[in-house]
């Protein structure tokens, strides 16, 4: 099985954000970066398939040079080669990194193609289906559990209230992996120093015949702002059913229930 | 890695299971090995981690998390090294180490662990807190950066981000002002120390962080370092060198004690209390000092040195070492080893439970309110007593 | 999670019962030779009351329950030869009540040996227990239920002989008390009835112990050890006798061993004796060393290689380490006291011939009555041909024990077979009957001491 993974690189949320000067993106001066978390399963899904169907793992990215970091950790995971097309886009306009990727992959070879479901920062959810669009390969979001068997891929994917839609589709196929669908590995920093052997890629624009012109935005960010601080929160003391009481009349009196 | 490969393949196999190294050096119970005490299955002793040890590398065991689980419950005391009758016993802990290690680069081990080491990884920390935050804990104490004194007071994680810990830092840096020592702290510049990580068999992160250390304290030309905690005492003095690291490398109690015998710090009073000491696993058992700390409390007036019944090389370890503090494996029981201490403590008759550790601290305080003794059984870091009788609230 | 295992959490908790390939694997395993033998289950109970919860499942659910207590027997006694549930019995640790003036400690039955003498060294100074010699984990339960012996054997017996009372639960879940305690009157005397013909040496076939009361002796002020050494094996048993007949001593025991080379061909006596005053200690040396070793002395026949004062207790175990290889069993055998010699040279040969240094020991049981004789094979566990060699020579040393007239004492499964078939055929049958009476549906670690 030849997989395709995609990953992004998103700042540590434990870390304190600010907004930067031209109010158009966050200060990165002093953040710890890491793997998108829905990646990091995808990868695990990844590596878990080719542990149990042999075959080989291509991570990729499309991102600045700070960006490898995300491509090494892929590969002491378990991927075999890594590439990125080295330019920073605005990733909350998905419709043109999706151009991009859409560019890249359909020149590999490929049986399966997996996208962490969202991202931690912008959160869109939509990257992975407009690819698999524009691929023009059948998709599944929101995946929770996975097999092959038989050129076939049987996925049960998330709706609401626990409940769970399943497929079998047709390979090759698009996946958006949800959390939980398994445990991803610990990535050890003696894993990391033996994966720099293994081929890491860069590639530009140009050398998917594209250009920033041809990737007109459909999203503009026209600013970031932190959220306004709500009024005081009210505390509610007392015994667990006066406080349940008071609770009940609030939301009440709210128009909530 | 086959058991072929494992780094101490000539010397598993001589592990007997007699089961000495449950018990404490006057063999008084058989809860010594705190893991062995919070499940009391052979498993979980150290013989029987070595015994799983080799049933997995040989392949006769796959593993599981629950395998995982028992490796990493290790806290890595000593206990079992101090009390295994046969020669390799100063190998087994390591031996153990070497299987996390194993478990480490594979990629399989528990999340919470994974959790400690990425946090690391990422913020310099295990809770995975915002390195910039790093120094909040300074407060409005007036504790001086490091700018080239000629002592770096080392916080180390625990100290820095743990709300009562954090209490204990501030207290030290004020005794040490109080002494009149010139000293400075790295405030958010400051990263781990590396002893849980090298605890847990992330080799390779370990050697980051100490050499990443050693090249900072080097370029800020530090050549004497006081620490918190007895973990990062101890790897400094004891792992940093490997790495070309040399520093004069001491923990506060030694320090105390010394300013106090120089006349550096004067104590405007005394305590009157029963105070019972529980001697910290990185400073007793593993750096042999169990004598400094007990000097400091007996040399303070009014104060009634009593010693639990399992103490010094037999002391039974808080079950905070080896990343618990944090991954908590030996939690949410009345056999968790903090809080058999705890109960330990309160039947000395003694009023003060003294620490000289901060992980030991934040363990042993959980304890002592999980076994209702609050009110009638306090933990106190040293520093804090002797701050108390140096006149600073 | 299955409904026998969740049966087992409800009675000890969650923590204290696994059915994790982890615990299986330890618990299959006996520290000597024996092939290893899987439990479905491990449990570790705190009260007798759970021990019956446990036992009165296992009869409902038709699987054996296997005791275990510091599982130092070597012999495989605590190897679930037909899976079920690992009982360890080690939680049950509480050292219950120490009686100064009537002499006797009540305990559960997984006191450690260390953690007795511990105790009574730190609040009973002046009172002592025959303490084995195995390593300081062995288990009180366990030296009693398989007829061990102590550093008191000499004078005083079998440590089975010790005790004042026992309390079983037995195999359908019951609980009984032996002894005055069964009349509520404290724990101070066996005899007269009920007595305990029926758990005593039956390996935990039987019913399971869960208290003790044991028996203790006074300790003197000082203890010590006297070593003398003879070339000539003949001599044993008559110093032995000699000895027992001052009756000055405490445990005696004579060994011989290969390693270290200088002691290979002697046998060293080690002679312990106590005394409350530096009066009494040189009154007994007196007798034993001058008025009866000192004819062997003089004629050159022995040498005494002085008295050091204090005991090891409990005894460190370096044994397991000679052929740096983890592992080391024994047989051990009740022999009269005058096959001593006999026991040494064919035990000798019997080492030699399977490569592995010798080792034996004659521990004086009683007034000469009887002595306890051990052949110990170390082995490498990383050496599946050592392992091998063991076991031969261990069925080997069996065999000879019972040439030699001896009886086997605590055997495995292979020493077993030999005593029932030459058991008298009667009680063999009375054996077999009483087993069905207690254990009707087979759950009390079956497969030892099974008549066919």
């Amino acid at each position: 099985m030849d997989i395709v993974v995609c990953i992004k690189r998103i700042p540590d949320t434990a870390d304190v954000v600010g907004i930067d000067a031209s109010k158009k993106d966050i200060e990165k001066d002093s953040l710890a970066f890491k793997i998108n978390d829905w990646d990091d399963y995808a990868l695990e899904a990844a590596v878990q398939l080719k542990e149990k169907q042999g075959g080989s793992i291509t991570a990729v990215t499309v991102g600045p040079k700070e960006w490898d970091d995300i491509l090494r950790r892929a590969l002491a995971m378990g991927a075999d080669k890594a590439i990125r097309v080295d330019q920073d886009m605005v990733t909350a306009d998905c419709y043109a990194v999706a151009k991009v990727l859409d560019a890249l992959i359909r020149d590999l070879s490929y049986n399966l193609v997996l996208f962490g479901a969202q991202s931690e920062d912008f959160g869109c959810s939509q990257l992975g289906v407009m690819v698999a669009e524009m691929l023009g390969i059948p998709h599944a979001a929101l995946a929770v559990s996975l097999q092959v068997a038989d050129g076939r891929i049987h996925v049960s994917r998330e709706l609401e209230a626990g409940m769970l839609e399943s497929y079998t589709i047709e390979l090759p196929a698009l996946l958006t992996i949800q959390t939980g669908i398994n445990r991803p590995r610990y990535i050890s920093l003696g894993g990391i120093k033996r994966a720099m052997s293994k081929e890491l890629q860069v590639m530009s624009l140009s050398d998917l015949g594209l250009s920033l012109d041809t990737l007109a935005p459909m999203v503009r960010l026209e600013k970031l702002e932190l959220p306004p601080r709500g009024k005081e929160a009210e505390l509610i003391s007392g015994s667990p059913e006066e406080t349940a009481d008071q609770l009940a009349r609030i939301l009440q009196n709210s128009g909530i229930f | 890695m086959a058991l072929a490969e494992y780094k101490y393949k000539d010397i598993l196999h001589r592990c007997f299971r007699c089961g000495y190294c449950k018990f404490p050096t006057n063999w008084i119970d058989v809860n010594n090995c705190p893991a062995y005490a919070r499940f009391r299955m052979e498993s979980y002793s150290c013989g029987g981690r070595l015994w799983l040890t080799r049933a997995w590398l040989n392949g006769e065991i796959d593993w599981t998390d629950h395998l995982a689980q028992i490796m990493y419950s290790c806290t890595a005391c000593k206990n079992c090294e101090e009390k295994c009758p046969l020669r390799f016993n100063v190998d087994i802990v390591d031996m153990i180490r070497a299987t996390k290690s194993e478990m480490v680069e594979r990629g399989l081990i528990p999340s919470v662990v994974k959790e400690f080491l990425e946090n690391i990884q990422r913020q310099g920390n295990p809770y995975g807190k915002a390195r910039a935050k790093r120094g909040e804990w300074i407060g409005g104490t007036g504790i001086p950066q490091y700018e080239g004194q000629e002592f770096l007071y080392y916080v180390g994680c625990v100290g820095s981000y743990d709300t009562r810990a954090q209490e204990t830092a501030r207290t030290l840096g004020k005794v040490l002002i109080k002494a009149g020592l010139p000293f400075g702290v790295l405030g958010s510049e400051e990263n781990c120390d590396g002893n849980e990580v090298n605890t847990l068999g992330e080799e390779t992160l370990f050697e980051m962080l100490a050499e990443e250390n050693i090249q900072k304290f080097r370029d800020l030309g530090v050549t004497k370092i006081v620490t918190l905690s007895p973990h990062s005492y101890n790897t400094m003095k004891n792992d940093y060198p490997r790495f070309d690291g040399s520093f004069e490398v001491r923990h506060y109690t030694q320090l105390l004690r010394d300013l106090i015998t120089q006349g550096k710090l004067n104590f405007s009073g005394g305590l009157n209390a029963r105070v019972t000491y529980h001697d910290p696993c990185f400073l007793g058992r593993w750096n042999g000092e169990y004598d400094t700390p007990r000097q400091i409390l007996n040399s303070i007036p009014g104060i009634e040195l009593i010693e639990m019944e399992k103490n010094k090389t037999g002391a039974l370890c808080c079950g905070g070492g080896g990343g618990n503090f944090y991954t908590d494996f030996l939690a949410g029981s009345e056999s968790s080893p903090a809080r058999i201490r705890a109960r330990e403590a309160y039947a000395t008759g003694a009023s003060i439970l003294a620490v000289a550790c901060p992980n030991c601290m934040t363990m042993l305080e959980d304890a002592v309110k999980a076994e209702g003794l609050e009110g009638e059984l306090a933990v106190k870091d040293i520093s804090e007593i002797v701050a108390e009788v140096c006149g600073l609230a | 999670m299955d409904n026998v295992k969740k049966a087992l959490a409800e009675i000890v908790g969650e923590d204290h019962v696994s059915a994790e390939p982890e615990e299986l694997y330890i618990y299959s395993y006996d520290l000597g030779t024996t092939e290893p033998h899987r439990p479905d289950y491990a449990v570790a109970p705190r009260t007798t009351e759970e021990v019956q919860g446990i036992v009165k499942l296992a009869n409902k659910e038709k699987i054996p329950v296997v005791p275990l207590g510091g599982g130092l027997s070597l012999a495989g006694l605590a190897v679930p030869l037909r899976g079920g549930i690992a009982l360890d019995l080690k939680r049950m640790d509480t050292i219950i009540e120490v009686n100064e003036k009537a002499r006797y400690a009540l305990v559960e039955c997984g006191v450690s040996q260390a953690q007795m003498c511990s105790y009574l060294e730190r609040y009973h100074p002046t009172l002592t227990h025959s303490e084995p010699g195995a390593p300081g984990p062995a288990t009180i339960g366990g030296n009693v239920a398989i007829h061990g012996q102590g550093d008191l054997a000499q004078p005083y017996g079998f440590s089975s002989d010790m005790i004042n009372g026992l309390e079983i639960v037995l195999p359908t879940g019951e609980v009984c008390r032996f002894g005055s305690c069964s009349i509520s009157a404290g724990w101070f005397t066996l005899h007269p009835l009920p007595d305990l013909g029926l758990f005593l040496g039956w390996s935990g076939t039987t019913g399971i112990i869960t208290k003790v009361s044991l028996r203790l002796f006074p300790c003197k002020r000082i203890r010590g050890t006297g070593q003398f050494v003879v070339e000539d094996e003949e001599l044993v048993p008559e110093v032995m006798h000699k000895l027992t007949h001052t009756q000055m001593a405490e445990d005696i025991i004579a060994y011989s061993q290969a390693i270290p080379p200088f002691t290979s061909g002697l046998h060293h006596i080690t002679i312990n004796i106590g005394g409350d005053s530096e009066e009494e200690l040189e009154f007994k040396q007196k007798l034993l060393w001058d008025d009866t070793l000192g004819e062997y002395i003089r004629r050159g026949d022995g040498g005494f290689l002085g008295f050091r004062r204090g005991l090891d207790r409990p005894v460190v175990a370096k044994t397991s380490d000679w052929r740096k290889g983890g592992g080391f069993e024994y047989v051990g055998a009740i022999m009269p006291v005058d096959t001593y010699p006999e026991c040494y040279r064919r035990g000798r040969e019997i080492s030699e011939r399977h490569d592995i240094p010798y080792t034996v020991l004659g521990r004086c049981i009683g007034m000469s009555h009887a002595m306890m004789f051990s052949w110990t094979y170390a082995f490498n566990r990383a050496d599946p041909e050592s392992i091998r060699q063991a076991r031969e020579a261990l069925h080997e040393s069996d065999d000879l024990a019972l040439e030699l007239g001896g009886t086997l004492w605590k055997p495995g499964l292979y020493g077993q077979k030999l005593v029932m078939e030459r058991m008298d055929s009667n009680t063999l049958e009375l054996m077999k009957k009483v087993k069905q009476l207690l254990d009707p549906n087979g759950i009390m670690n079956p497969g030892n001491w099974e008549v066919a």
